[in-house]
Formats: C-alpha cells, sequence, structure tokens
C-alpha cells in the first residue's frame, strides 16, 4: 500500500531523527574529543595550541597518578561488584519463594535505593559515618569498637560499601526476574530425586542461571566504573590519592588543571577499556543471532 | 518427610525471614536518619546521641521558602522534562524501525548498548569546550544536549523491547483498513505501547534528575539543577546540615515514589528485547 515513492524505504525514514540526534551530542562531540586528544589543549592557553601527536598517550605510561587512579578503580569495581552479586544472589534466592506474605513489601522497598541520586547516597552516608557527627561510629563506640569510616587505609573500602548498598539492589532486581523465568522441570526433577537443597542450587539453579549473572556482572562493572559522585561527595580523593578513581582524575585535570588534551587522551583509553567489556556484553545478550 | 527435615526447613525459613529483615533495616534506617535530622532544631542536628526531641519544621521552611532550591528544583525539571521529550520523539521511530524491520540488524544494536555505556567523562571534555565556545556554559541547552547522550539511547534500548511484543498482525491489518505505514505506526503500534513509553519516560526522567557529573560541570552556576545544589552542601558546617537533610529528600522522595511504579518495567527494559529472560 506505499502510494508515495521515496528515495529511502520506510524503515529507514523512521530513524532519520534518531540518527541526526545522535550526530550532534554523541559523534560530533567523539570526534572532536579525539582531535583535542592529539593536541596541547590547555584552557589557560587557548591561543597555543599545539599538535602534538600522541605524546599525550605516551605519557600516560608514565603518569603515577594515572595508574592510582585506575588501580583505585579496579579494586572499587571488582570489591563492590564481587559484593553485590554475592549479596544480590542470596537476596534473590531468599525472595524467590513465591506465596511468602510479604515478598512484594520486601522487594518493593530492597530495590529502592538503585534509584536515587548518588550524590545524595554520598552525602547521606558522609553524615551517617562521620567520626563526630555520624550515628553509625557513635553506636559502634557503644559497642566498644572505634571505626574511622574514612581515615587512611579503609576509605576506599567505605566507598565500596556505599555502592553496595545503592547497587546491590541492581543485582536483586536481575537475580529475582532471572529466576522466576526459570524453567520448572529441572526444579520437579530435583525434587522427586530427594536431591538437596544445596545440591540443587550448585547443580541446577547456578547453571541454568549463568547467562544472567554473567550480563548483570558487565552492566554493573561498567556502570561502578564511573564511580565519581561518593568520591566527590565525601573523600575528594583523599586521604592522600587513596581514592582517586579514574573519573574523578580526569575531571581533576581537565576541570582543575585545565589540561583538556591531556584528559581527553584518558578518556580514549576509557572508551577502550570500555568498549572491550560492551562486545562481551553484546556477545552474551545475543546468543542465538550470533552463534 | 522425617522430623529433622521439618526443622530444618522451619529454622531456614525464619533464618530467611531474619536476614531479610535485617536487609530492609540497612536500606531503611539511612531515609529515616536523614528524615529525623530534617525535623531536627539546629542545636541538635551535631549531636547523634538525641533520638527524642521537640520536632520543628524550620529547616522546611527556610528550604522551600527563604533559599534557592526551588529554584534549582524547577530547573531539574526543565531540563528532565525537556530531555525526556526530545528523546522519546526521536527514540521511538527509530526503536519501532529497530524491532520490526531488523534496520541496521547487529551493529546498530551493539551502537546503541555501546552508546549507552559509554563513560560520561569521554564526553565532559568536549561538550565542555563546545559550549564554552558556544558560550552556552550554565544554561539549560548545554545540560539537556549532555543528557540526551545517554537518556537518547536508554530510551531507544528500554523501547525495543516493547515493539518487539507487539505482535505483526495489528499494522497488516491497519494496512488493510486503508492506513499508511506511518499511519499504522502512529495510530495503532504506538497506542499499544503506551505502558512502555511511560515507563521509559520515567526512566528517563530519573537518569537526567539524578546526574551530578555534567550538571556540575555545564551548568554549575545559577542554573544549576538540585544534584549540585545539594554537593554544595559539602562545606558540612553545622548550620547546614539540617537544611541539607530536607534538600537531599526533595531529590529523592519524588523518585521513591515513583520507582514502585517502573520496577517492573525495568528487566524487560533494560534487555531491549536482546534478554528473553
Amino acid at each position: 500500500m506505499i502510494t508515495r515513492r521515496s528515495f529511502f524505504p520506510f524503515s529507514v525514514r523512521l530513524i532519520v531523527p534518531l540518527a541526526l540526534a545522535l550526530l550532534v551530542v554523541l559523534v560530533y562531540p567523539l570526534v572532536f574529543s579525539f582531535w583535542v586528544s592529539l593536541h596541547d589543549y590547555s584552557l589557560t592557553a587557548l591561543e597555543d595550541i599545539r599538535f602534538v601527536g600522541l605524546k599525550n598517550y605516551i605519557e600516560l605510561g608514565s603518569n603515577p597518578s594515572f595508574w592510582n587512579a585506575l588501580r583505585n578503580t579496579l579494586v572499587f569495581v571488582f570489591g563492590a561488584v564481587f559484593l553485590e552479586t554475592m549479596l544480590g544472589f542470596s537476596l534473590a534466592l531468599l525472595l524467590h519463594r513465591p506465596g511468602h506474605r510479604f515478598t512484594n513489601v520486601f522487594r518493593s522497598i530492597l530495590l529502592t535505593p538503585m534509584f536515587i541520586t548518588p550524590i545524595a547516597v554520598g552525602l547521606m552516608f558522609r553524615f551517617l559515618l562521620n567520626q563526630q557527627l555520624g550515628v553509625l561510629p557513635y553506636l559502634l563506640g557503644k559497642l566498644g569498637i572505634q571505626i574511622d569510616f574514612f581515615g587512611s587505609g579503609q576509605a576506599l573500602f567505605s566507598l565500596i560499601l556505599i555502592d553496595v548498598w545503592q547497587w546491590t539492589p541492581f543485582m536483586l532486581l536481575l537475580f529475582l526476574a532471572g529466576l522466576e523465568s526459570l524453567p520448572a522441570a529441572p526444579f520437579e526433577a530435583a525434587r522427586v530425586d530427594g536431591a538437596s537443597w544445596g545440591f540443587t542450587l550448585r547443580k541446577v539453579t547456578l547453571p541454568l542461571m549463568k547467562p544472567v549473572i554473567l550480563v548483570a556482572l558487565i552492566i554493573r562493572g561498567l556502570d561502578a566504573f564511573k564511580v565519581f559522585e561518593y568520591v566527590y561527595a565525601i573523600t575528594r580523593g583523599g586521604p592522600g590519592d587513596s581514592t582517586e578513581t579514574i573519573l574523578y582524575y580526569i575531571y581533576k585535570v581537565a576541570f582543575r588543571f585545565f589540561r583538556m588534551g591531556e584528559a581527553a587522551a584518558m578518556a580514549y583509553v576509557l572508551i577502550l577499556i570500555t568498549m572491550v567489556l560492551v562486545i562481551i556484553l553484546y556477545r552474551l545478550m545475543t546468543p542465538k543471532e550470533e552463534a | 518427610m522425617n522430623d529433622s527435615r521439618y526443622w530444618r526447613r522451619t529454622l531456614g525459613d525464619w533464618g530467611g525471614t531474619l536476614i531479610l529483615i535485617i536487609a530492609l533495616i540497612v536500606v531503611l534506617f539511612p531515609y529515616a536518619w536523614i528524615f529525623l535530622t530534617s525535623l531536627k532544631p539546629t542545636v541538635l542536628v551535631a549531636q547523634p546521641d538525641v533520638w527524642l526531641f521537640q520536632p520543628t519544621l524550620a529547616n522546611w521552611r527556610e528550604v522551600l521558602l527563604e533559599s534557592d532550591v526551588p529554584r534549582y528544583l524547577l530547573n531539574s525539571v526543565i531540563v528532565g522534562l525537556s530531555t525526556v521529550l526530545i528523546a522519546l520523539v526521536v527514540a521511538a521511530p527509530a526503536s519501532y524501525s529497530f524491532s520490526r524491520f531488523k534496520t541496521g540488524g547487529g551493529p546498530v544494536r551493539f551502537s546503541i548498548l555501546a552508546a549507552e555505556m559509554l563513560p560520561p567523562a569521554v564526553l565532559i571534555v568536549p561538550l565542555f569546550l563546545l559550549m564554552f565556545n558556544l558560550q552556552m556554559l550554565d544554561t539549560h541547552i548545554a545540560l539537556i544536549a549532555a543528557h540526551l547522550t545517554f537518556v537518547t539511547p536508554v530510551i531507544t534500548w528500554f523501547l525495543i523491547g516493547f515493539f518487539d511484543e507487539v505482535p505483526k498482525e495489528l499494522e497488516e491489518q491497519a494496512m488493510v483498513d486503508g492506513y499508511t505505514q506511518f499511519q499504522a505506526f502512529y495510530k495503532v503500534v504506538l497506542p499499544t505501547v503506551r505502558p512502555g513509553l511511560a515507563a521509559a519516560a520515567i526512566f528517563g526522567f530519573v537518569l537526567s534528575w539524578n546526574d551530578m557529573f555534567y550538571a556540575l560541570i555545564l551548568s554549575g552556576g545559577n542554573n544549576k539543577t538540585l544534584p549540585v545544589a545539594i554537593a554544595g552542601f559539602w562545606t558540612f558546617r553545622g548550620i547546614e546540615m539540617g537544611k541539607m537533610a530536607v534538600a537531599i529528600l526533595i531529590a529523592i522522595v519524588p523518585v521513591l515514589i515513583v520507582s514502585f511504579f517502573i520496577q517492573k518495567y525495568l528487566v524487560k527494559g533494560l534487555g531491549g528485547g536482546a534478554v528473553k529472560y
């Protein structure tokens, strides 16, 4: 029933607005950013922008602050994602009991932290965990436990715990959805055979859940890589540079030191890391079409 | 069914419920404490050992009536609504095309996923320099452009999942009835995915509402949004804590309320039609 002739088919015309929008806000800035990364581009010397080739990239190799930020970020990502997976999976198993009276209420409330703005979470916990003003050190003090949550040595770990508070719900959400859609037959068979709870978990639940777990791990890992707000709200990279993460360091180089070329180069290194993970994620999400 | 097995199950049930209740307390305690703090008289805010006190609305009154926070709230709403509106208009036809005609195939889906996962650090430098050169720093437009970079891919990804569930017969019937292809999409298919559109719009709005990174750098002045305003309480002066608690509650309560409505759509949206759980 196509009456009007057009050079492009209908399916292509539908995506023109999206393509134009992303060209302006996404593709053009990305290309411009690559150009910036090849220049000595400082906001304090805009009249003196010089082409330097790959110098900004090469110098990253010998920049201890960059490596420190990368290391802190990796510790943060692995620590947080590991704890969130463990906790999220345990809670999902506990909540996945059909017919339990309060399951829906529990789930709705347990999921709430993932929706609120991370800067609010950061400030909330900075207040709660503060040595003098905080209620948690006060309560722990009553029990005879003295912890300086943001002292050197444990600050990064405290940031991990804050991330666990906010993002375990994300894991819980995906794992619950995964559990709810598992086929019933293997569980029925295990029950008939008299398999124990632990055996069923190891031999039936976990293998069936593997794709969901992998997808959740990568999405969360990519997201945890972007940690900025907790650092900004609480430690500003300190004590020393023990909580300086990659996004915070890029922010500092670009908007405190105004070295745009160097910041753009770091950002491109970050793209490479991200893309490797996205490729894996994409493969996992579309198994049938690819294989 | 022997005795020990029965007891183990019962204990397991109770143990599980106990763990869930502890988790519930861990989640709710920070909200409760911030709420209490917002009602505390200024002199008591810095005293974690005071749990019983005469509540006061002074902090609320000061923040709502005598500070700039309501203006920042309005900025957040303007930026969020504009971003979501633009994103929906460009994303809805495109995601229909990706779902129904498989336009672009795998590479297109991959690009959208990649755009969704792109760290904001990658775009902040060029966006800042562009807005700086255009003299558009500290404007709503600068921030809307920045938020479109992640809200558009997320909404597109979201909607693909919803369009995938619309049966082909629906448009075929519409075209037999004399609709053009576009009319079939606009008048028949689009209304059937209304819940998906609503969930995607709300989720996109929440993402824009929650962003602090772009907002801090691109519009940290007069046109700052609520999260940037909250970050301004960083100094932690004693007198500011009660007001900080109020500002935090203003930023999180609306989101907590809408979260109950979009939770059940979120999994389908995140999967983008690619993951069939």
